[in-house]
């Protein structure tokens, strides 16, 4: 208890220190505190890929364009509105003329400019998203005008991991690294929060940024707290004592517990996330036939995955879309069968084959989703030799169809709810693992990629469901995964904690302007 | 003085062998750190262009060679993830874990040296058996379990220590001048902050140094039984010596070397251990960098935090061999 006066003084001290400046309309006070598992690398907007460093710098930067927390279509940010010519390649984009950053210095196209060319030319990896992104122009001071190589419909959504940076704080700091050790601990945001304390392993604080451009209606915290925990009991124990006030990593048990338990609350987010096995369909070996892989397709339970692993937190899939999404296609994957597996496997004498998976045992549901397809195989009479790794070592593996596994594990993280960020990264063939991207599966199909190309260069949102639909069926019928699951995003909090919602856009990180505390 | 020399030449040999060594073996772990920092997504080409910019793409024996020149002019390199100097990165992990380990040192030496002491006096009675369960429960506890135990209980439970972190919530934006708050809030006359920085200690050293402690407890109480049955015991004895100052003036001193050796190794097996109670506690330290490190295949951090580690624990053992030496004048006679 005493701990939780020293935090209520600290909090009244603070409040009273950090309010004052604000209108009188707005409620600008207390302390958020976040407790997070994994430490940031940086804080620099090229790596905002990384939810880590995104979640610190989601309300510390603007983008042009951004999805608020809970919605699923953008919003304007920097920018008030856009054109785009008939062609597609061309975005003239008027930005706001009142938008100051924490240093002091007035946004202008110039700072759009040079926060695309720094990107550019530091090879950021936040602009791989961007698809045939080319360059970005000052018409004014006011417009910007952005050139891609070819049409791509996502191009909107895909801007909001794009955080501008106040080109006169960093300039001066580009060096020879293209400003990334500088502003890989400084920030140089126009977004309602700044960074006050970056102690990357331990804590980083921001604080709430008076001359905010947005204004500050309604309530939120003057300080939001970032405590860096990786022990989920620990984190547990803080949350208990009063010392977090978020707790996202504690164990699904606990998040379940919690669920009755007065005081706190726990938030499930519709997240859209899909955990795969990818089968090599390029291999030589078994997986390579498309009936085996038929055969594996329906041996695995995701009603029981979601029911005993999950706690029942989650979507059940039937394929790698979430079922609510644009351009979902029903039952394109097939449903647990373990007695058509068998028929299958005794009319081609399968039983006594031996496969590979390769996974990250760091993640409980991927150890859980091994067990159960090894236990599953193991009674069809073939083996499944599990691997665990680290990341590095697993996406090391894939760059070539000799060492990529019979079977990967991966969960894809879209970086914009569009399923161009699912279906394009999981199948499109410039996206195989030997090129550098995340179809694991080495799945390869010169149709299904000129579906995915047509829906990504259409503005046309009914064309694009069309296309999607239909490449996911064409997929479906080659069985190049099983869709484990959509896992929810299960977040425990205080109930103290007003305004948390969501952010699909932004999976793993937490709208903190939003958000304010009891 | 040659005696010096020599260790001093061949700690340098070591940590040589050292960094090629754990050279080698990051090259060998799978893992491309071009694929980590080249994000999402990113193409072959893209992977290809970092692989070159980070100079993975160049022989290992050349990327050894650049490594070991700039290693000898004091240049640990820069981090591929944090884009800080990675020596700048080490000045920031190294004292929390150091201040850890100190402490968790001191416990252990305030319980093994005297309890080794006394139940080698009383060797074979009720009280030494007593301590030898202990040693042994001690030394059969992983660390892991004994910090979740220790924090559950008394921090969470009880509430009579914290929980977790390195300072209390209100103490968040304290910066020190070493980054070891405890010499941090003597220094600024902060009393405050070190109680706070003690408190927040006492929990996460004691279980890091529990191992220790009841390995370190063995050895100075068989070295200690050995030193009792020796003559010149006997001859104090019947010379009507009190019994301290045959345990503390004669005993104990020559008994002592042994444990000294242990313990000065053992400083540098605790710093390598301190990212179990770390991870458990919420505190930063090396341990959580070297993690974190590896886990992103960040070879030339982790190289700097194995070579870190290794120079501290040489210069432990230098320092127990300075010990030694002028605790046994003798011992200038033997070089």
């Amino acid at each position: 208890m005493k701990i939780c006066n020293l935090l209520a003084s600290a909090f009244t001290v603070l409040s009273f220190s950090l309010a004052i400046p604000f209108t009188a309309t707005a409620d600008v006070a207390g302390t958020l505190i976040i407790a997070e598992n994994e430490t940031p690398e940086n804080l620099d907007p090229a790596n905002a890929t990384n939810s880590t460093v995104n979640q610190l710098l989601v309300g510390v930067y603007d983008a042009l364009v951004q999805f608020k927390a809970g919605e699923t279509s953008v919003s304007p940010q920097l920018a008030t509105d856009w054109q785009v010519s008939d062609d597609g390649l061309q975005y003239t984009f008027k930005i706001r003329s009142d938008v100051k950053f924490h240093d002091g210095s007035s946004m202008t196209s110039a700072d759009v400019v040079f926060t695309l060319d720094r990107l550019q030319a530091a090879s950021a990896a936040v602009l791989n998203d961007m698809g045939p992104f080319k360059s970005a122009e000052a018409i004014d001071d006011y417009t910007v005008k952005m050139t891609l190589e070819a049409p791509f419909g996502p191009f909107i959504s895909a801007l909001s991991r794009i955080y501008i940076v106040s080109k006169a704080q960093v300039e001066p700091h580009m060096s020879d690294d293209n400003g990334r050790g500088w502003l890989a601990v400084n920030a140089a945001g126009s977004g309602p929060y700044s960074v006050s304390t970056y102690k990357p392993t331990e804590v980083v604080t921001l604080n709430a940024f008076e001359g905010y451009w947005g204004g500050w209606d309604g309530d939120h915290v003057a300080e939001v707290v970032f405590r860096y925990i990786a022990e989920p009991s620990t984190q547990l124990a803080l949350l208990k004592s009063g010392e977090v006030h978020i707790a996202p990593d504690i164990t699904v048990q606990d998040k379940l517990s919690l669920m009755d338990a007065d005081g706190f609350r726990v938030d499930i987010g519709a997240a859209a996330t899909p955990l795969y096995f990818q089968f090599n369909t390029s291999s030589d070996g078994l997986v390579g036939d498309a009936s085996f892989r038929k055969m594996l397709a329906q041996t695995f339970d995701r009603k029981l995955h979601l029911d005993y692993v999950l706690q029942g937190f989650g979507t059940m899939p039937d394929g790698p879309l979430p079922p609510d999404w644009m351009g979902h296609s029903t039952s394109t994957e097939l449903p647990f069968n373990m007695a058509a597996a068998k028929e299958l496997v005794d009319q081609n004498g399968w039983a006594g084959s031996t496969l590979k998976v390769r996974y990250l045992p760091a993640i409980e549901e991927e150890q859980a989703a091994v067990e159960q397809l090894q236990s599953n195989l193991s009674q069809l009479g073939i083996k499944l030799e599990a691997e665990g790794m680290t990341w590095p070592a697993q996406a090391a593996t894939v760059q070539d169809l000799d060492t990529t596994s019979d079977i990967n594990m991966i969960y894809n993280f879209p970086s914009f709810p569009d399923p161009h960020a699912i279906l394009n990264t999981s199948f499109n063939s410039q996206n195989t693992g030997y090129n550098g991207g995340y179809n694991w599966a080495q799945y390869s199909n010169s149709e299904v990629d000129a579906l995915l190309n047509q829906a990504a260069s259409s503005a046309d949102q009914s064309e694009r469901a069309t296309l999607y639909a239909k490449a996911q069926q064409m997929i479906g019928a080659e069985y190049p995964v099983i869709t484990v699951s959509l896992p929810g995003s299960v977040v425990a909090m205080s109930s103290a904690v007003k305004g948390y919602r969501y952010s699909v856009a932004h999976h793993q990180t937490f709208n903190y302007m939003d958000i304010s505390v009891d | 003085m040659h005696y010096f020399f020599q260790r001093f030449v061949f700690s340098l040999l070591s940590l040589f062998i050292l960094t090629l060594i754990t050279f080698l073996l990051s090259q060998v772990v799978p893992g491309d750190p071009a694929i980590v920092a080249a994000g999402p997504n990113a193409g072959a080409e893209k992977i290809e262009l970092l692989r070159s910019e980070m100079g993975l793409d160049k022989p290992l024996t050349q990327q050894f060679l650049i490594y070991v020149g700039k290693l000898a002019q004091g240049d640990l390199g820069k981090s591929w993830f944090t884009h800080q100097p990675i020596l700048e990165d080490l000045i920031r992990e190294l004292p929390p874990s150091l201040e850890l380990v100190i402490i968790a040192m001191v416990i252990n030496l305030v319980i093994s040296l005297p309890l080794g002491l006394c139940s080698a006096r009383y060797n074979d009675t009720r009280f030494d058996s007593l301590v030898r369960l202990f040693a042994m429960i001690g030394a059969g506890l992983p660390i892991f379990w004994t910090a979740l135990i220790l924090q559950n209980v008394i921090g969470g439970e009880l509430q009579l220590l914290p929980i977790a972190g390195r300072l209390s919530f209100e103490y968040r934006a304290f910066e020190g001048y070493t980054g070891f708050f405890l010499l941090d809030g003597l220094i600024l006359g902060r009393l405050d902050v070190f109680f706070d920085a003690l408190k927040h200690l006492i929990l996460p050293a004691f279980s890091l140094s529990l191992l220790f402690t009841a390995v370190g407890l063995r050895i100075t109480r068989t070295a200690m039984i050995s030193e009792f049955q020796k003559d010149y015991v006997l001859l104090a004895r019947t010379k009507a010596a009190s019994e301290p100052r045959i345990m503390f003036k004669h005993v104990f001193p020559n008994g002592a070397p042994p444990s000294l050796t242990v313990f000065g190794m053992q400083f540098g097996w605790m710093l390598g251990a301190t990212v179990l109670v770390e991870e458990i506690y919420g505190r930063p330290g090396i341990g959580r960098y070297a993690v974190k490190a590896v886990t992103q295949s960040d070879i030339h951090a982790v190289v700097a935090v194995v070579l870190v580690v290794g120079i501290v624990f040489l210069l432990a053992n230098l320092v127990v061999d300075l010990l030694l030496y002028i605790l046994n004048p003798r011992g200038r006679m033997d070089k």
